[in-house]
């Protein structure tokens, strides 16, 4: 142990001598790091934007085995059943907060090179402001119902042409105003677009709705919900959490993002570990009289392995912080938008920390070849060489 | 070229780290390559795909078929030079999970053999042979493969779509093979769409879309803009678009993604290039009294430097080698999810000069330095 500590000590105390070989360490480990942190932060911040307004007292009904609205259908009949189930708020009207929801994908342009991009059409029965007190409006009015009206996300209308409060949009065969442009509340990267269930209903001659939101008079009524549900099988439909639903709708996107992370992340440590092994065995190399002589004198080769391996762990250390921080400095909060979902992108403690067990285990393998070469450096052949 | 051997033993001096720095380029080479590959491949391939062919769907997702009617209508549209349609009933084998999806198509109509032969390509031979079968099928050679099938099969298919017997057994014989080249096409055949309409019980006389030939590619905007106002209003509104605005759309949802990949090549370089000069550096360190004997031997300060540069260069652009092709025997299998991708040659050719200056540059500032060697001085060890 004493010789161990000793021999790091002089390792550390060589380093102002080897600045470029530690450098290189640094440097390449800080790189491989920084590019798995900043992609890691693009599933956390979906993620996040996902999340960023679910309530644990809100619930999702769809029909069942559907993954999510698209796949989606309930009649009319059964949405009208879902109000009477027990568990649920009722606003100041005293009417059951059940938002019984159709949609429809129509197409829109991008505001600046006129693509045409789907959107979905979401026709919403009357509770949605008591279901969703985030929706804020920013400009103009709510919808009115019996009227072709129609409410965007201010993402909608940045991104989209004729989505700006007062634009007229036509859709099978009828002028439709854009009546209020609103935000939602910390979430809200998609582009959202509401109008009246029943008009958009006899639009788009539909006579099922796909999904219904309801809220809950205390989270924990959820289980009287499911059991009122479960215990009606020829209503045909299931009830989530609203955190389970959404969490369903942004695993696809999350499982591509984190494999194109670790994919890449992985290729880079691969090419960070090899020049760290390269750089440490300069770093032995030269100090081959040294470390001879400290055998000579009795060091043990087990003190030299472990000696070598600290300095790379302790060299790819700071590479590692310095990575993470580079990702903090330069992407966190920066606005990406792959997949037509936008979001933030957040670089959070856990990758962070991720980021840097990533960078002890390059360190780790990147020294474990040069530590054994120094320790077997033959005493006799090396001393004769000064 | 008789420097070639002392050019090989520079590069043999420290075998481990040769092989090392090769075995890093390659790695990072290799991520460039896909990545680039990816970006630049998916660019070319929407560049490919054809502007002046329109595919006409209903306007809204999930509204019931169109129907066949509009094709005299769309035919008497300008611009449009030749139409042609389809619809599909999704069947299955056997068992109720092997699926397979009937294409119906307008046997009678030439222009399937020359509409869309990257996707789908079929010979005059077994078109015909399918016009002469009423029930007959083409199949595609990977389904052959799964199931057995060969010409003169009779395939019975149980669907969802029901006959005018209210059965839903389906009957074809297979006639032809068509070659298909998309992702999962696997599991589709081709038969008439006269036999599954007028055996069908619903959506009689409509079509899932009718594809366009536009007259000019440049204008085939235009005309399908042409064809959704013609359809406005109607009680099946149609959404026409290109392949290639198909394509770019497509595109569109990656979108940043292009940003991403040009941060990772970048910070990949930046790393690559400093950890290589370093060692170079290292390197020439290490080989002071060699180069300086060099000198006294009459070798010039330029020709050590052209003889650093050389060395320097042939592990890079080897590394370089191996990284794209590993890249190009990797890139089917992490582009699966995109058809019609191949690794663009301007990628590999971007790399090898890329290697090139990567080498130029970390090999500047040693090359420099062992240039202005003072031989007595490192001869004698200061």
């Amino acid at each position: 142990m004493k010789q161990y500590m000793a021999l790091v000590y002089m390792n550390l105390a060589g380093i102002p001598g080897r600045l470029g070989l530690v450098a290189t360490i640094l440097i390449g480990v800080g790189c491989a790091v920084g590019v798995l942190v900043s992609m890691l932060a693009m599933g956390v911040g979906a993620q996040r934007e996902a999340m960023g307004n679910v309530r644990p007292d809100r619930a999702v009904v769809l029909s069942v085995g559907a993954q999510g609205p698209q796949q989606s259908s309930i009649a009319k009949n059964v949405a009208a059943q879902i109000q009477d189930l027990p568990g649920i708020r009722r606003n100041a009207d005293g009417k059951p907060i059940v938002v019984s929801e159709v949609l429809a994908f129509v197409q829109a342009r991008d505001r600046l090179t006129g693509i045409k991009i789907g959107f979905a059409l979401a026709g919403a029965t009357p509770p949605l402001t008591d279901y969703m007190p985030e929706l804020h409006l920013t400009s103009g009015r709510m919808f009115k119902p019996g009227l072709r009206e129609l409410i965007a996300s201010n993402v909608c209308a940045q991104k989209y042409a004729d989505f700006v409060t007062g634009d007229k949009r036509t859709m099978r065969g009828g002028d439709w105003q854009v009546v209020g442009n609103f935000d939602i509340g910390k979430g809200g990267g998609t582009c959202v677009v509401f109008g009246d269930a029943d008009v958009v209903l006899n639009s788009f001659s539909r006579n099922t709705y796909n999904v219904v939101y309801l809220m809950l008079e205390s989270p924990d009524r959820f289980t009287a919900l499911k059991a009122a549900i479960d215990a009606n099988p020829s209503m045909h439909v299931a009830v989530k959490h609203e955190a389970e639903a959404t969490e369903d709708s942004v695993k696809q996107l999350n499982g591509i993002l984190n494999f194109i992370s670790y994919f890449v992340g992985g290729i880079m440590g691969i090419a960070a570990t090899l020049g760290a092994a390269n750089s440490l065995y300069a770093v032995v190399d030269g100090r081959r009289r040294e470390l001879a002589t400290l055998r000579a004198l009795g060091f043990r080769g087990g003190a030299v392995v472990a000696s070598v391996l600290t300095e790379s762990i302790l060299l790819a250390l700071p590479g590692a912080l310095l990575g993470a921080g580079l990702a903090w400095i330069l992407f966190n909060g920066l606005t990406a938008s792959p997949f037509g979902f936008t979001f933030h992108l957040a670089v959070t403690a856990p990758i962070a920390l991720t980021g840097i067990i990533w960078a002890l285990v390059m360190g780790l393998i990147g020294g474990f070849l040069p530590a054994i070469r120094a320790a077997r450096v033959p005493v006799t052949t090396a001393l004769r060489a000064i | 070229m008789k420097f070639l051997p002392l050019i090989w033993s520079g590069i043999w001096r420290k075998p481990g780290r040769t092989i090392l720095i090769v075995l890093q380029v390659s790695v990072a080479f290799a991520l460039f390559g896909i990545l680039q590959g990816m970006k630049t491949g998916v660019e070319e391939a929407i560049a490919r795909t054809r502007a002046d062919l329109l595919m006409v769907f209903p306007n809204v997702f999930g509204e019931p078929p169109l129907p066949v009617a509009y094709r005299d209508r769309i035919v008497a549209i300008p611009g449009v030079k030749a139409v042609t349609y389809a619809d599909g009933i999704l069947g299955t084998y056997q068992k109720p999970d092997q699926p397979v999806f009937v294409l119906g198509i307008e046997a009678t109509n030439d222009l399937w053999l020359t509409l869309i032969p990257e996707i789908f390509k079929v010979e005059q031979r077994d078109l015909e042979a399918l016009r002469k079968t009423r029930t007959g099928v083409l199949i595609s050679e990977e389904i052959a493969k799964q199931y057995g099938w060969k010409i003169g099969d009779r395939i019975p298919l149980t669907s969802a779509t029901l006959q005018r017997d209210g059965s839903g057994n389906w009957v074809f014989d297979v006639v032809g093979i068509f070659l298909a080249h998309e992702p999962g096409a696997g599991g589709y055949i081709v038969a008439n769409y006269t036999y599954l309409d007028e055996s069908r019980v619903a959506n009689k006389g409509t079509v899932r879309n009718f594809y366009v030939v536009a007259t000019d590619a440049g204008r085939a905007q235009a005309t399908a803009e042409a064809i959704d106002r013609a359809f406005a209003n109607s009680p099946s509104e149609t959404n026409t678009n290109s392949l290639r605005e198909n394509a770019q759309q497509g595109m569109q949802r990656i979108g940043d993604l292009n940003f991403l990949i040009r941060s990772i090549v970048s910070a990949v370089f930046a790393a690559l290039l400093f950890s290589t000069g370093t060692l170079l550096m290292q390197s020439i360190r290490e080989r002071t009294a060699e180069l300086a004997l060099l000198k006294t031997l009459g070798f010039t300060g330029r020709g050590i430097v052209l003889l650093i540069f050389t060395e320097t260069a042939l592990v890079c652009v080897t590394g370089a080698l191996i990284g794209l092709a590993l890249a190009t025997t990797a890139f089917p299998y992490t582009a699966k999810w995109i058809p019609g991708l191949r690794m663009p040659s301007i990628v590999i050719a971007t790399g090898v000069i890329a290697s090139a200056l990567v080498a130029l540059i970390s090999a500047a500032l040693p090359a420099r330095r062992a240039a202005r060697l003072r031989v007595v001085d490192a001869l004698a060890g200061r």
